[in-house]
């Protein structure tokens, strides 16, 4: 009789068009990836049925957490390169700071802040900001998890941009002066992004009080800057 | 595939070296690669947040009087709201959405009761709510505006079934942008009987809530609205509300 022979087969099972296939695919993510923005509070946005999306570039986001505390973010040019000069989002920052600070020692003589080289480079890499300006040098030579831990700490009182009620604009509050600088940064596209409404983008938790909120559009109304946009998710009418 | 053979052409040789295969294992690399994939994966933002765009007025003195101009049969404020507990937390319905209330009178405060004093028994203010559609129909304070409304939205309708079989243009984007402009003619039309809406917010409104109201003038085509600040009648209509209705 004869004896049927099994074959014995290979288990092995190749794994070179596996593998091809995910290093594409990790191609594609990494290539298409924007990296989530590093934020002092996180915040739910509420949703509405507007399609219009957010600008990546040339935008100032004006956060506000459900304490009431606010930080601001700036974004500049995509392409460094365009606009006549060099204004990437490190070139705009260093920029706006100096404005910034240059306006706020005007206003308060007798407490002049002071800021070296580094510190304005360690500001230009910085996601988003919120401190006062008296706070901002000791804030800026801090090591970068002494930073996180001091933004995302709620309950100090040295965090978050001070903010008031203030309609005078010979007397502009921390808040009026960045935004003032923001406007004046000397990048013709931001400026006009922020005149049709697009460079301001304003962004609260969905369950904070809109009096809260009202603050900084009250502010922003202030400084004449009545076009904004607000954050919101997607939802359909049906929701 | 992975593996590399090596043949020598059918010249044995005695004592010729054995056929050697290189099996190389991709196993760890596919691994590992997963292992990133899943990180850029969680890492990326795909969907980019929306914004809504607004236009608020100038905060100098404008003149009341021509604030006021509006026809009052045309205009509608709403009044929007958020029940809070003693803590401040929104309080929940049994389907877990945020308690969101919105009042709403037609044209001029009509009061019952002596206004001076604060002694108001009752107004013309009504109670909505905001809802989503159901089966295509609005509902709550939808239903309410929509109604207002009516030309317009009626007359975008029409322009909107144009748009979708492409009659304005054969181009996407042409048809997209004169659809826009129809639109946004339609929208200001003043021809037509179009409401102007009057928003305001309690201090303890969420921002949900505001931004809701918000999307009904975006869902209802009002193009003319505007945000205003609570006033003492205001406090007063909604007391004498909620007295009314024993809450």
């Amino acid at each position: 009789m004869g004896k049927v022979k099994i074959k014995r087969k290979s288990t092995l099972i190749d794994m070179t068009a596996m593998s091809d296939v995910t290093v594409l695919l990790l191609t594609f993510f990494m290539l298409t990836s924007t990296f989530l923005q590093k934020e002092p509070v996180t915040v739910l946005t509420p949703s509405s049925v507007s399609e219009i999306k957010v600008p990546t570039a040339n935008v100032a986001q004006v956060l506000v957490s459900p304490e009431g505390k606010v930080f601001i973010s700036i974004s500049g040019e995509a392409d460094p390169n365009v606009a006549g000069g060099e204004w990437g989002s490190e070139q705009i920052r260093k920029e706006i700071l100096r404005k910034a600070v240059s306006k706020y020692n005007e206003l308060h003589p007798g407490k002049k802040v002071n800021l070296t080289e580094k510190d304005v480079d360690v500001f230009s890499k910085l996601g988003s900001f919120g401190v006062p300006f008296q706070a901002l040098p000791s804030f800026l030579r801090m090591s970068q998890t002494e930073q996180d831990k001091v933004i995302t700490d709620m309950k100090r009182s040295d965090v978050g941009i001070p903010i008031d009620d203030n309609k005078d604009l010979s007397k502009l509050n921390e808040f009026q002066i960045w935004m003032r600088a923001i406007y004046d940064s000397g990048n013709e596209n931001l400026t006009s992004a922020m005149k049709k409404g697009e460079g301001i983008a304003v962004k609260a938790d969905k369950d904070t009080p809109y009096s809260t909120v009202q603050h900084v559009l009250d502010n922003l109304q202030t400084l004449k800057m009545n076009r904004f946009s607000l954050m919101t998710a997607l939802k359909t009418e049906n929701d | 595939m992975a593996q590399i053979e090596q043949s020598d052409k059918g010249k044995k040789k005695k004592g010729a070296q054995k056929k050697m295969s290189i099996h190389v294992d991709f196993t760890p690399m596919v691994d590992m690669n997963m292992l990133l994939i899943t990180f850029f994966m969680l890492c990326t933002t795909m969907i980019k947040s929306q914004t809504l765009q607004i236009t608020l007025p100038t905060n100098e003195k404008v003149d009341q009087t021509e604030m006021n101009k509006a026809k009052e049969s045309e205009a509608i404020t709403m009044i929007v709201t958020t029940e809070r507990d003693a803590e401040g937390n929104i309080k929940k319905d049994e389907n877990g959405k945020p308690k969101n209330i919105v009042y709403f009178y037609a044209g001029k405060p009509q009061l019952v009761g002596d206004a001076a004093s604060g002694a108001i028994d009752d107004s013309n203010l009504e109670q909505a709510e905001f809802l989503g559609n159901e089966e295509g129909a609005a509902r709550g304070i939808r239903k309410i505006l929509h109604n207002r409304n009516k030309q317009v939205l009626e007359k975008i309708d029409k322009l909107k079934a144009q748009w979708r079989n492409k009659e304005f243009s054969t181009n996407k984007d042409m048809n997209d942008s004169i659809y826009q402009a129809k639109a946004k003619e339609v929208r200001n039309d003043s021809t037509l009987t179009r409401p102007v809406v009057v928003i305001k917010a309690t201090p303890e409104a969420s921002w949900e809530s505001l931004i809701g109201a918000l999307d009904e003038m975006q869902i209802n085509q009002i193009s003319r609205y505007q945000i205003d600040n609570m006033n003492h009648m205001d406090t007063l209509m909604i007391e004498a509300f909620k007295r009314k209705n024993n809450r």
